[in-house]
């Protein structure tokens, strides 16, 4: 479903004129399977957004390369990557990233209207999947109207209303409180085993990678453990 | 993502920032105002002057002066006649011969004077001559007079000082009132014999009155006489075309014996510049209200566009207003447009959505500005006539106007705010397909 193969990833620092490199990540190279959810742990610094931030395509890479669903992904070129990401990855974020002036509903509703869905359909598919993350009496809320984990949801909801085979996940649930944490947790696996869909999850909480099937940890760009679900 | 979804986004974008909104459609709805009563007055005086040349002749008409043969002018004759007649696209040719001497006419107690030309009738019908009152001359001692011929006649016998008022006119209490179709006239022909001066009188009889001239001003008291009568005319003086023996102006040794007013009338106004050509070609002195036209709509043209492009500039101005409140809206919405990004829009609809918007307030500002220029306009028009006449004491032609907004001036001045917006907008909207995602998002614009 995902796989990367020798990724690496520098960043140029400093004046113009008096850069230096900076090497993120080193070699990376892992496989993701369809249905699963596969953690990616490390401290600070570690590389792991970088690497989230690669395979989502809002950088590209040095080297190497990523394949989802067997397209190099790392040939893209910007708008191509924005079709993509429309079509076959949901993103949870951990600001939650919704529009503040938009409603539940309308933050739901924006990636299909970005597929150009008419507006009959649209409808009946925002209800049921705000419905699905427990806020169908919440539609018409704006984000700082919802607590933490409801704006969460919402966020989860945007994610799922295209019905992405892949959820790129960074920090689900950096934002929430452990109450909330273990909610978002348990929907997360729902998900994975209702719908089959592929969760790749970026977190420094040992917690949150105990959900995953398979764990990968990185350190200095390095992936220095790999290992599946105990 | 349908235009309709990208409308929406456009309206609830513009919404946050009405007051902004408004003030940059404020300043483009001025900017086209000001282009467009700029370029009307250009527009409005152009059409008052075409309408001023146009209203006192045919516009089909061409007068044909004479032609140059061998360096020397010749007047036209019944062969050019018949070559001329023989153009295509050539309806009719009038040619009148003028009388070398101005006869007094008399009708019971009235006497009068009017220029006595002989013309070709059947010409002067098909060129379309048209009479008020009785038929045409079925002899040829009838004759058909100008619309104020009658009104020429007057008393005899009346002293000058009695006879007109102040405007130098002939009082109504003097004119000649009835009318005059049917009567019989007495044309008096002078010629001087050995110093001393003899008169001829021949009968005529008015067989009809020709039509009043096209501008009002015009006065018409021409007799239009046949060749028999000239040729009597002639037989009297023993001159061609009856000219008197004048010791102050002797008669040209050799006389050129030919029409003194020719005119040509095309079939179409659009025939009119083809013939002129074509007889210029052939050493004709033509002139034509086509020539006159095409001067003045060289003229103008130039004059409108000079003062398009001056439009333009408060346009460009505004678009400066266009352009920085697109700036803010990117810089605003940064955030949102890397939360879109992300999730998957296509930098195309990003660009598009700012596009829509930069175009919206052009529209807006093209609408307004073009009402608010046609309420100038119509103010204008109805305003400075009064403003002259009571300031200068001067009356305007009636139907003149200074300012003119026809559809090509609304399509040219829309056009341009347009195209002025959406350049404006451009730039920002570029930017804002520019948005780095990451940076949007951690909030770091």
């Amino acid at each position: 479903m995902i796989e990367v193969k020798g990724l690496n990833q520098t960043f140029m620092l400093g004046k113009k004129h008096n850069q230096t490199k900076l090497q993120v990540l080193k070699d990376v190279s892992f496989t993701v399977e369809k249905g699963d959810i596969m953690a990616i742990t490390g401290r600070s610094g570690s590389g792991k957004s970088t690497l989230l931030n690669l395979i989502g395509g809002f950088m590209k890479p040095s080297g190497g390369q990523i394949f989802i669903n067997n397209q190099n992904v790392s040939e893209f070129n910007e708008g191509e990557f924005s079709d993509f990401r429309l079509q076959h990855i949901g993103f949870i974020f951990q600001n939650f990233q919704l529009i503040t002036s938009m409603t539940a509903y309308e933050n739901v509703e924006l990636p299909l209207v970005l597929k150009g869905v008419p507006e009959t359909q649209r409808n009946e598919l925002v209800i049921n999947t705000l419905a699905k993350v427990g806020l169908a009496d919440y539609q018409n809320h704006y984000p700082s109207e919802l607590s933490g984990g409801q704006q969460q949801r919402v966020s989860i909801a945007r994610a799922l209303i295209i019905e992405p085979p892949i959820i790129l996940a960074d920090e689900p649930t950096g934002s929430l409180d452990s109450e909330t944490e273990q909610d978002v947790l348990a929907f997360i696996q729902q998900l994975n085993r209702d719908y089959g869909i592929t969760f790749l999850i970026i977190t420094h909480d040992e917690e949150v990678a105990q959900i995953g099937n398979k764990q990968i940890h990185l350190h200095d760009g390095k992936i220095v453990k790999e290992e599946l679900a105990r | 993502m349908t235009w309709k979804d990208k409308w929406r986004f456009v309206r609830k974008n513009m919404k946050k920032s009405k007051s902004r909104i408004f003030m940059t459609v404020l300043a483009t709805a001025m900017g086209v105002t000001f282009l467009i009563v700029l370029a009307s007055v250009g527009f409005g005086l152009h059409d008052s002057i075409i309408k001023e040349q146009l209203q006192d002749r045919a516009v089909t008409q061409m007068e044909i002066a004479g032609l140059e043969t061998e360096g020397a002018f010749q007047l036209i004759t019944d062969k050019q006649i018949e070559e001329l007649e023989n153009i295509e696209g050539m309806r009719a040719v009038t040619r009148r011969v003028e009388l070398q001497q101005t006869p007094s006419f008399q009708i019971e107690d009235y006497e009068g004077s009017g220029s006595t030309v002989v013309a070709h009738f059947p010409s002067e019908i098909e060129a379309g001559l048209e009479l008020s009152e009785g038929k045409l001359p079925e002899n040829d001692h009838q004759v058909i007079v100008g619309h104020h011929f009658a009104q020429n006649l007057h008393q005899a016998n009346v002293e000058p000082d009695e006879l007109y008022n102040e405007n130098g006119e002939i009082k109504d209490e003097y004119q000649y009132s009835e009318s005059i179709v049917g009567k019989e006239i007495e044309m008096m022909i002078t010629q001087m014999v050995d110093g001393e001066e003899q008169q001829h009188s021949i009968s005529l009889t008015v067989s009809g009155v020709a039509e009043a001239p096209a501008r009002d001003w015009m006065i018409d008291t021409t007799v239009f006489i046949s060749e028999a009568v000239l040729a009597e005319v002639e037989e009297f003086t023993g001159t061609p075309r009856g000219a008197r023996n004048d010791p102050d102006y002797p008669l040209p040794e050799e006389e050129t014996l030919g029409y003194h007013q020719v005119i040509g009338y095309a079939d179409s106004l659009e025939e009119v510049e083809t013939i002129s050509d074509m007889l210029k070609e052939k050493n004709y002195y033509v002139y034509s209200v086509a020539d006159e036209l095409s001067q003045i709509n060289v003229i103008f043209t130039i004059a409108k566009a000079g003062l398009i492009f001056i439009g333009t500039i408060a346009i460009i101005i505004a678009s400066i207003g266009i352009y920085n409140t697109m700036t803010m809206a990117v810089t605003e919405r940064t955030q949102d447009i890397g939360i879109m990004k992300a999730i998957g829009a296509h930098p195309k609809k990003i660009k598009q959505i700012f596009l829509i918007e930069s175009s919206y307030i052009g529209v807006l500002g093209a609408i307004i500005g073009t009402a608010v220029a046609y309420a100038i306009s119509i103010l204008v028009n109805a305003g400075i006539p009064l403003i002259i006449s009571g300031a200068m004491g001067e009356e305007l032609p009636e139907g003149f106007q200074f300012s003119a907004i026809p559809w090509s001036l609304v399509a040219i001045s829309t056009a341009i705010c347009l195209i002025v917006t959406i350049l404006s907008g451009l730039k920002p909207a570029r930017r804002a397909t520019q948005v780095d995602v990451l940076k949007a998002m951690r909030r770091e614009i």
